[in-house]
C-alpha cells in the first residue's frame, strides 16, 4: 500500500459508509450536534455580552467572553470571580456579575455610602454585584443569589481580538 | 516476538476480529452518550423520590420499607406555565448539588401564610418566583420555602408529570385536584403576569 493510498483510506471509508445511507448521515449529524451541545453545557461556552452593568471590565456592547462550565453550581467559586448565572428574576436570561460574598459572609445590603445595614449570606447562596454600581441590577435588589443558578466562571475575554485577555481574580493576597 | 504479540490485533485472526468488532461497538455506544445526556437534561428523565417530604402523595409507604416511588419528570421548558399544585423538581437553594421535589403552593403576586421556621407571618411572592412546600404535615420532615423563602423560577429543572411505580398509584399526576392546607391569597388578576 502506498502512502498515497494509506492517506486516503479514511475518506474511502467515509464514502463507503455514508454515501447513499441517508439514515446514517442523519444520525451522524444529530449526534454531532448533541456532542456540541454537551460540550457547551459541561465544557466551555463563548458568547456576546451586552449591558452597562459590568463596566469597565466588560464593555456595553460587542464583547465576547469565554465561560468555563467546570465551575457550574458554584463549584470552586471564590470571592472576586466573575460568574455567569441564570437571572434570578427573569427566566431564560443569563447574567455576568462579580461575586462579592460567599455563604456565611456578612455583606453590606446596599451600595456603600447609602446605608449601613448588613446581612449574613445564607447557606448555598452568594452575593453578586455588578462592577458598575450605578447601572446594575444585582444582589442589592434581589438579595442573596442561590449558587445553583451559577452556570460557570468567566475565564477570558476573547473578542474584540486585540483586547483579548485572561480574566483573573482581582483579589490578590497582600505580600 | 513483538510481531507475534501484535498479531492479536491483526484483523485476519479471530482475536483480531473480536477486538475490531469490540472497538466498533464501543465507539458506536459512546457516540450515543451525548444524546442520552441531552434527553435527560432537556426532554425527560426517570426520577426516584427520596425521603418523606411528599408523603402521603409520593413515597406513601416510606416508613414500611426501603422502596422508593419512581416518577417521570418532564424537562421541556420547565419555567413556563407553572401553576399552583404542580409538582416540580429544582436544585435546592440551600444545597446546590441536590435536587429537591416539592409542590408549588403559590406563584408570583400571591400572599402566603407561612409556617414555623420562616421569620415573617405572611410573604408576598416576588416576580418570577414561586413558593414550594412538601405535602408532609410534619414540618420537620420537609425542607421547603418555609426555610429558604420563595425560589427563583430559573431553579426549576422539570415538572413531575407521571408516577411510574408503585403499581397502585401508576398514571399521570392530577395536580389540578390538589387542595392545600396552606392559606394563600391569590393575586388579583390571574391572567396578567406581572413583568419585571
Amino acid at each position: 500500500m502506498t502512502i498515497f493510498q494509506r492517506a486516503f483510506r479514511p475518506f474511502k471509508y467515509i464514502k463507503h459508509r455514508y454515501v447513499g445511507h441517508h439514515f446514517r448521515v442523519l444520525s451522524a449529524a444529530l449526534k454531532t450536534v448533541l456532542l456540541g451541545h454537551v460540550f457547551v453545557e459541561y465544557g466551555y461556552w463563548a458568547g456576546a455580552c451586552q449591558g452597562p452593568s459590568m463596566l469597565p471590565t466588560i464593555e456595553v456592547y460587542g464583547d465576547w467572553v469565554l465561560v468555563s462550565k467546570a465551575y457550574r453550581r458554584g463549584r470552586g467559586i471564590k470571592i472576586g470571580d466573575l460568574v455567569q448565572f441564570d437571572s434570578v428574576v427573569e427566566p431564560g436570561v443569563k447574567v455576568v456579575k462579580t461575586v462579592l460574598g460567599m455563604e456565611g459572609d456578612y455583606v453590606l445590603r446596599n451600595s456603600p455610602g447609602t446605608n449601613d445595614e448588613m446581612l449574613q449570606i445564607p447557606q448555598g447562596h452568594c452575593w453578586v454585584v455588578g462592577d458598575n454600581l450605578d447601572a446594575s441590577r444585582d444582589s442589592r435588589m434581589f438579595g442573596p443569589m442561590p449558587m445553583a443558578l451559577i452556570e460557570g466562571k468567566v475565564i477570558a475575554k476573547v473578542l474584540p481580538w486585540n483586547e483579548r485577555r485572561w480574566i483573573e481574580n482581582g483579589l490578590k493576597p497582600v505580600e | 516476538m513483538a510481531s507475534r504479540i501484535l498479531s492479536i490485533f491483526h484483523r485476519g485472526t479471530q482475536s483480531g476480529r473480536f477486538i475490531h468488532d469490540f472497538k466498533y461497538w464501543a465507539f458506536t455506544f459512546a457516540t450515543w452518550i451525548p444524546a442520552v445526556i441531552f434527553f435527560n437534561g432537556h426532554v425527560g428523565e426517570v426520577t426516584w423520590i427520596n425521603g418523606p417530604s411528599m408523603y402521603p402523595f409520593l413515597n406513601t409507604s416510606f416508613n414500611e420499607g426501603l422502596s422508593k416511588d419512581v416518577c417521570w419528570t418532564s424537562k421541556w421548558s420547565p419555567t413556563t406555565d407553572l401553576k399552583r399544585g404542580m409538582i416540580v423538581s429544582f436544585r435546592s437553594p440551600s444545597n446546590p448539588e441536590t435536587i429537591a421535589i416539592k409542590r408549588i403552593i403559590a406563584v408570583e403576586g400571591d400572599t402566603v401564610f407561612t409556617r414555623a421556621p420562616y421569620p415573617l407571618p405572611t410573604v408576598q411572592i416576588p416576580y418570577n418566583h414561586v413558593w414550594v412546600e412538601g405535602d408532609n404535615r410534619d414540618a420537620n420532615k420537609t425542607l421547603d420555602s418555609n426555610t429558604y423563602g420563595p425560589i427563583s423560577m430559573n431553579l426549576i429543572q422539570g415538572k413531575v408529570t407521571h408516577v411510574l411505580w408503585p403499581w397502585k398509584s401508576i398514571g399521570p399526576i392530577r395536580w389540578q385536584e390538589f387542595k392545600g392546607r396552606t392559606r394563600v391569597i391569590r393575586r388579583r388578576n390571574d391572567d396578567i403576569t406581572p413583568r419585571w
